[in-house]
């Protein structure tokens, strides 16, 4: 379809949002069907298919991502921004002006040092906290911003604006953005996968990944790693293989001269072609996740031998398969809030470090030694960052309250600088003032990144090209690129 | 701070200094902490011109330079600089560190774009601003007026000294109050700031106070905000004049967006006439027939009887006929079969159930906000889905449906009486009470976000009723259509006296207490002996606990300075109005050290932990038993004067613009009279702004209302507007494909009372509306029949489709109205509506919470509220399959029908499988299908008999085999391709 579009010298993207318009997603399949192109043949029978890989506006650096979302808000200032700063002002009063966004008033401590030391690391010297030894291997390979900053101190709306551009609720999700404007390289599988933690969903649970008015085709699809993966892909009740090929076989029958009483709804042939999909999908899932084909050096890399690194780094491997399958975009969570330290800063933090750092380095150089790093950009950050200040506890647990004004992400593979440090936060590490990166930029640059432009993937809803970035303004971050 | 928190680490010398530190803030006779810091050096303005111009000249003068200058800031002249512009003063003379000025270029806000001063450029403004005398200040404090300080009062102080509240008996919002002052003496003085208490407490940081910033969202005036109140009142404080609305400039409109289309007044085109005559059965048709002659076509051959029943069933009621129904349709051969099936339908109350679905869609109905973690419900949301219902089975008259939800609180005196009537009207607000509204805690109440709710319904509101896409205008004139954003402003006013962002009722405010008597006794009835068993539980935990509890707190105590521990027991024998500042602070910082919580019972004592335990469940059993006492989840007037309205520039809550009054779209004003609150003198608690706007829009030769309803009704009958985009009559949007049907159609419903029957009647027994829906072999001139040469083949939604399995299957519980059917998720994530013996119920009567949304009809494209749906998608993906091949439901619904078929009709195979058909797709099988179907079924028995012989199973195979194959045949009929699709 994408030859013919251009063939109809019509703009690839203001086709796409004159489509959103209509009626029917698969309006796409009307205009296409033999109807408007009766003399093409490559369209006839299932021309309708939505998830097929389409090019981006120029040539892209990366094909897929993997975002290793970190809900719960990471500490910037005891992992990747250090600021000797906060030894000398330790117990210093917060700022007036910060203390109404502060939930927790009567617990509101002085500045709070980081217990941690930081270490340089690699041939660029990038500091790291000593929780992170095993990203401290692979920092030639990122490039460490330190200087995002967000919109909301709270997990719901910060969430909300990592994934979708606003604070708000029900809008399409940055991998569903993707998908609608990539489509996806494999269609046995969905084009944005889910991998959730099997111990519970993040904030804001399956809104997380949703399409909103995007057709839901760009949905996330959440695959559990233990169990079942996808919903339904088996029926509850297990039935013996030669009646569930029967039953199948009387339904093709019924749509099939349901089909040839209709001629030229192509609606009808994408609905046969994704019962299809659907078949297909059991068999490319399970292949996708059997972790059994992987070797034992994989395995111990991933740290799957390892109680406390199993969960988090089989969901790492996975996404390496399912990226390696041609699935376009995949997305990791994380259990709870484990990042969420209010309290008891230090046991949490080596819980949160223990459990993922091993795996996320462990994809870097997997990737990199497959040649996939260089076409798939992992991401790995929260919603937020956290206070330089205490969150005063019962016996002496003191943690830290949110911080959305300064916080820190590392970026990987797919045409970012490697072995960079990129923007800076203030003395003691509470708001982003060097080279400042807000997420609507993060969102411009990752969107880049994958060719394309943040202000031409609209979709036109309601009168208005809607954007992943919204009205905002925004930057992609050329400091950060190759 | 350090100091407060050192507190319990070092006993002796933190108390001490808490306790100061209370003290001074309590105590008047603080010296002035706040002397601004003036430079003993003069405006030279030769090292303005010379070293700090150059600077701007370089970098600022392109957007601060014009005559018109961005934000209203020139910063060509040391005088315009200090003046300021739209942010407040730019410089704090003699305070680099307190100016907007250089906060905006370190922070590198300021120049825009990639580039920033250099570090020598900013130390060398840094160094002028420091050396700015004050004398040069007071030149610039001429130009401040009441409308500067305003919006400090409103977003800064009126949360407690304002209309609901006025803490110290002080109100800030009029120059009155001000000058009058409260307990404490006058607030302002003229002239003098250093000698107004209001201006005093402000510099001294004790106001607005540090403890309740958070509580109530507030954040302390910004430097700037000071310096511009220090000015207004150094100047004298003058007090605006009063403002005549009417006086407002007006967006310049030129003539062709006033002769844009869709805001003339519609008039009545004539009836054309056409060739085939004989194929107009009403006006539609002439009308559509007109334009398929100019291109050479006409209609389509009638779709057959079945066929045309299961469309007319499907789309007026929802669902398919039964099979009896079928059968003495097909029967009846009287000319007027057809109309008189549409008139059952119209009177059925399936009707309203599902075109309630529709205007639901429209409003953004749903059950919980869903914008915190916890997805809070919301009780009594039902009763506005049910007076939709309601309201349509009536056939309520449009203008009137539209009157009520918008102003329903304003229509009748609910404060005087409570009749059926008056709590229909009330429940009818629900309709602006629709948006996630997430600012019942104060996490997610800033001033930004009581704004966004405010602009969901204004979005609401114009995409529903008015066809407009308003919400453009929040933040810049709306790029395309003449609406600019003082427009919207306006139009947002109207709803002030209701949602007032400054003085907010937060969401669980919001309900009317009101019911019907019968009702609300009943609940009493119910809730009575329960809430006697709370007591008891609570009262005997209580009895059971005490002493543990005192020791707790004795020990607690004791390890408290002497001093302190004093002053906290004479603090807990002191009543709560009682307790003096001083004290009223001690509980505060003590708060956690005086409660002793049930948690820290059962960390001290262990035995206590398991009946705590059991504590907790038994109250929390009994809680859940008590019953919703019956409140109307309403909108409503607040009475009295509301805050001032104003533009908010770039729509940002903070920066706030001109000041706007209650009013509508200018280029809708041409034609229609004028927008007044006028109420019956003997209402004074509400303000009428709502009402007028419900009269404007109702009124009969309003351009868009009535063109946007028929269009929308078309819509759904039809498949695609008149006008493609019926959200958006504007510029953007697309144009009629038929405005003189559109125009007449508008102006027909319009004198037909508004009413909605009369509507659909007349489009359903068009000859359009009977036509086949199949592709004529050639493509032709019409291929998508956008003309109506055809009617076009369309999925069922959502929950039309979940709705007629359930009613092929016979499952349907037809329990009407009331709170919904509860949904719940199974361990495979999947959500699905709990249902009961009877079956579950129909779509519209299930929860619909925002984050645990029922996963059959979110694959099938039920909308997310964002915050509304004006136009479905209809998708097609693999999913659905796996939804409906292998999901729960429809597992389930065909082993019941396959159950009910062979009760039907024992050991009779071919009966069983006509039955089948008439259920599922309202037609008689034909012979060949019947053919088909039946060796289906001994083949799949055939299979079924082999897998529970190998299953060792002890049902009796044949009849077992025999059931569940015909459950399969039924289940691939309920999936197929000819159920879900209607033609």
């Amino acid at each position: 379809m994408q030859e013919s579009s251009e063939s109809q010298h019509l703009p690839r993207r203001e086709f796409f949002s004159r489509i959103g318009d209509g009626l029917y997603a698969t309006a796409l399949a009307t205009l296409l069907g033999d109807d408007l192109f009766p003399a093409n043949p490559a369209l006839a029978g299932n021309g309708t298919h939505d998830l097929k890989p389409r090019a981006p506006h120029y040539r892209p650096q990366a094909k897929s991502v993997i975002h290793l979302f970190m809900n719960g808000g990471p500490s910037q200032v005891d992992l990747f921004d250090p600021k000797p700063e906060l030894a000398r002002l330790a117990g210093s009063a917060a700022p007036r002006d910060i203390l109404n966004k502060i939930e927790f008033a009567d617990q509101v401590g002085g500045l709070l040092p980081s217990p941690y030391k930081f270490n340089r690391h690699g041939r660029c010297g990038m500091e790291l906290s000593e929780l992170l030894p095993h990203l401290g291997e692979v920092v030639d390979d990122i490039t460490l911003v330190r200087s995002m900053y967000g919109e909301h101190f709270n997990h719901e709306p910060a969430i909300y604006l990592m994934h979708s551009g606003r604070t708000l609720p029900n809008r399409p999700s940055l991998g569903s953005w993707v998908v609608y404007g990539l489509g996806s390289e494999t269609q046995n599988l969905p084009g944005y996968v889910v991998l959730d933690d099997p111990k519970g969903l993040p904030i804001n649970r399956e809104q997380n990944w949703q399409s909103a008015w995007l057709p839901p085709v760009y949905q996330g699809t959440r695959f559990r790693s233990e169990g079942p993966p996808v919903l339904n892909l088996e029926s509850r009740r297990k039935l013996p293989g030669d009646l569930i090929e029967a039953e199948r076989a009387l339904l093709r029958r019924l749509d099939m001269a349901h089909r040839n009483a209709r001629p030229r709804e192509p609606e009808l042939d994408a609905r046969i072609a994704s019962y299809e999909l659907a078949a297909r999908m059991q068999l490319a899932t399970s292949d996708a996740l059997d972790l059994s084909q992987e070797d034992e050096a994989t395995r111990e890399m991933y740290g799957l031998n390892d109680e406390l690194t199993r969960s988090y780094g089989k969901r790492c491997l996975m996404a390496r398969r399912l990226v390696e399958r041609g699935v376009r975009f995949v997305q990791i969570f994380i259990e709870g809030q484990i990042w969420d330290a209010h309290t008891n800063l230090e046991k949490s933090l080596a819980y949160s470090c223990g459990k993922t750092d091993r795996p996320a380095a462990a994809l870097i150089k997997d990737l990199k030694r497959r040649g996939l790093l260089e076409e798939t950009l992992v991401v790995w950050g929260g919603e937020f960052g956290r206070m330089p200040l205490a969150q005063v506890a019962d016996r002496g647990a003191d943690g830290r309250d949110h911080g959305p004004d300064g916080f820190s992400i590392w970026m990987a593979g797919g045409g970012v600088k490697k072995g960079l440090t990129y923007g800076g936060t203030d003395d003691i590490g509470h708001k982003a003032v060097d080279q400042r990166v807000s997420v609507h930029d993060f969102h411009a640059t990752l969107l880049h990144l994958l060719g394309m432009n943040y202000r031409d993937l609209v979709y036109r809803r309601h009168g208005l090209d809607e954007r992943l970035t919204d009205q905002f303004p925004a930057r992609v971050v050329e400091e950060i690129l190759v | 701070m350090a100091g407060i928190r050192s507190y319990s680490m070092m006993p002796n010398s933190g108390y001490a200094s808490a306790f100061l530190r209370v003290c001074l803030r309590l105590v008047w006779f603080a010296p002035l902490l706040f002397a601004p810091v003036f430079g003993a050096g003069e405006v030279r303005p030769d090292v303005f011109e010379s070293s700090i111009l150059p600077i701007f000249e370089n970098n600022c003068l392109a957007c601060h330079g014009e005559s018109v200058p961005q934000a209203e800031l020139d910063l060509r002249t040391a005088a315009s600089i200090v003046k300021g512009g739209k942010s407040g003063p730019a410089v704090i003379a003699g305070s680099a560190d307190r100016s907007l000025l250089l906060d905006k270029v370190v922070s590198g806000t300021m120049p825009p774009g990639d580039d920033s001063l250099s570090r020598e450029q900013v130390a060398a403004i840094r160094g002028w601003i420091d050396r700015l005398a004050q004398a040069d200040t007071q030149l610039a404090s001429a130009g401040i007026s009441e409308k500067d300080v305003l919006p400090i009062f409103l977003m800064r102080c009126v949360v407690c000294h304002g209309k609901r509240a006025q803490e110290g008996g002080l109100d800030l919002r009029t120059q009155a109050g001000r000058l009058r002052g409260g307990k404490s003496g006058p607030a302002l003085v003229p002239g003098d700031p250093e000698s107004s208490l209001l201006f005093q407490r402000i510099v001294r940081e004790e106001m607005p106070p540090e403890h309740l910033l958070f509580k109530y969202r507030v954040r302390p005036p910004s430097t700037g905000e000071v310096e511009t109140l220090r000015r207004w009142i150094a100047a004298g404080a003058a007090a605006d004049p009063a403002h005549d609305p009417s006086l407002e400039a007006d967006l310049a409109l030129t003539d062709s967006d006033r002769q844009f289309w869709s805001f003339q007044t519609p008039e009545r085109p004539p009836i054309p006439t056409v060739a085939r005559s004989d194929l107009v059965r009403n006006p539609i048709d002439a009308f559509l027939l007109e334009k398929l002659e100019g291109q050479g076509l006409s209609f389509s051959p009638g779709a057959d009887r079945p066929t045309l029943m299961r469309r007319a069933y499907l789309d007026l009621v929802g669902m398919p006929p039964t099979a009896a129904q079928v059968r003495a349709y097909l029967k009846d051969e009287s000319p007027d079969a057809y109309e008189r099936m549409i008139e059952d339908l119209l009177s059925s109350p399936h009707y309203g159930e599902r075109w309630a679905q529709h205007w639901l869609d429209v409003a953004g109905y749903a059950d919980t906000e869903g914008i915190k973690h916890a997805d809070h419900f919301r009780p009594q949301a039902w009763r506005y889905r049910d007076y939709v219902i309601r309201s349509l089975n009536q056939d309520k008259p449009y203008d009137r449906f539209l009157m009520e939800q918008l102003a329903g609180d304003e229509l009748v005196d609910y404060k005087k009486e409570v009749t059926p009537a008056v709590l229909e009207s009330l429940a009818a607000t629900g309709f602006l009470r629709l948006a996630s509204d997430p600012t019942d805690s104060p996490s997610n109440a800033s001033l930004a976000e009581k704004m966004d709710v405010l602009h969901d319904e204004i979005q609401v509101l114009g995409s529903s009723v008015l066809g407009l896409t308003m919400g453009c205008a929040r933040c810049h004139d709306h790029k395309y259509d003449p609406i600019s954003q003082k427009d919207y402003y306006r139009l947002s006013a109207i709803f002030q006296s209701a949602y007032d962002p400054y003085d907010w009722l937060d969401p669980t405010q919001r309900y009317l207490n009101v019911g019907d008597p019968e009702e609300v006794e009943e609940t009493e009835r119910h809730n009575t002996p329960i809430e006697k068993q709370i007591d008891d539980l609570e009262r005997a935990w209580k009895a059971k606990t005490e002493s543990l509890r005192n020791q707790i707190l004795e020990a607690r105590l004791a390890a408290l300075p002497e001093a302190l521990q004093q002053d906290l027991r004479t603090l807990l024998k002191t009543a709560e109005d009682e307790r003096s500042p001083v004290q009223e602070y001690l509980q505060r910082r003590f708060r956690k050290t005086l409660k002793v919580s049930d948690q820290a019972l059962a960390l001290e004592d262990d035995q206590f932990k398991a009946p705590l335990d059991e504590y907790n469940k038994a109250l929390a059993d009994l809680k859940k038993k008590l019953r919703a006492k019956p409140a109307i989840r309403a909108l409503f007037d607040m009475g009295g004067e509301g805050s001032p309205a104003y533009v908010l520039r770039r729509g940002n809550a903070e920066t706030i613009g001109d000041r706007v009054y209650p009013g509508v779209p200018s280029v809708l004003r041409a034609n229609l009279p004028e927008y007044k609150p006028d109420l019956p003198s003997e209402r004074t608690d509400t303000t009428g702004a709502r009402l007028a706007l419900g009269r404007w829009l109702t009124h009969p030769k309003h351009p868009l209302t009535s063109r946007v309803l028929v269009n929308r009704v078309w819509m759904h009958h039809f498949g695609r507007g008149i006008v493609a985009t019926p959200a958006d009559f504007g510029r953007t949007g697309a144009r009629p494909s038929h405005p003189e049907l559109l125009d007449w159609l508008a102006t027909w419903f319009v004198d037909q009372d508004w009413s909605l029957k009369s509507l659909h009647r007349l489009m359903v027994t068009s000859t359009a509306y009977r036509q086949s829906s199949r592709k004529s072999p050639v493509g032709g001139a019409d291929p998508e029949g956008h003309l109506w040469s055809r009617m076009s083949l369309r999925r069922m939604e959502a929950e039309v489709l979940y709705d007629s399995m359930l009613q092929a299957a016979g499952r349907l519980d037809t329990d009407r109205f009331g709170p919904a059917e509860p949904v719940e998720k199974m361990d495979d994530g999947e959500v699905v509506a709990k249902g009961s013996k009877k079956g579950w119920r129909r779509a519209i009567y299930t929860e619909k919470r925002r984050l645990t949304r029922m996963t059959f009809l979110d694959l099938f494209d039920a909308p997310q509220m964002a915050p509304n749906c004006t136009e479905r998608i209809s998708s097609n993906v693999a999913p659905q399959a796996l939804q409906l091949m292998n999901g729960y439901l429809t597992r389930k619904l065909s082993r019941h029908l396959a159950g009910r078929l062979v009760d039907a009709h024992p050991d009779r195979s071919e009966d069983q499988i006509r039955e089948l058909y008439l259920r599922v797709l309202s037609r008689e099988p034909t012979p060949g299908e019947i053919r088909m179907s039946l060796d289906s079924l001994s083949e799949l028995a055939e299979k079924w008999v082999h897998h529970l012989e190998n299953e060792n199973d002890e049902a009796p195979r044949r009849n077992t085999a025999h059931w569940s194959a015909l459950a399969s045949v039924s289940h691939a009929l309920l999936t197929s391709a000819e159920f879900s699709y209607i033609d």
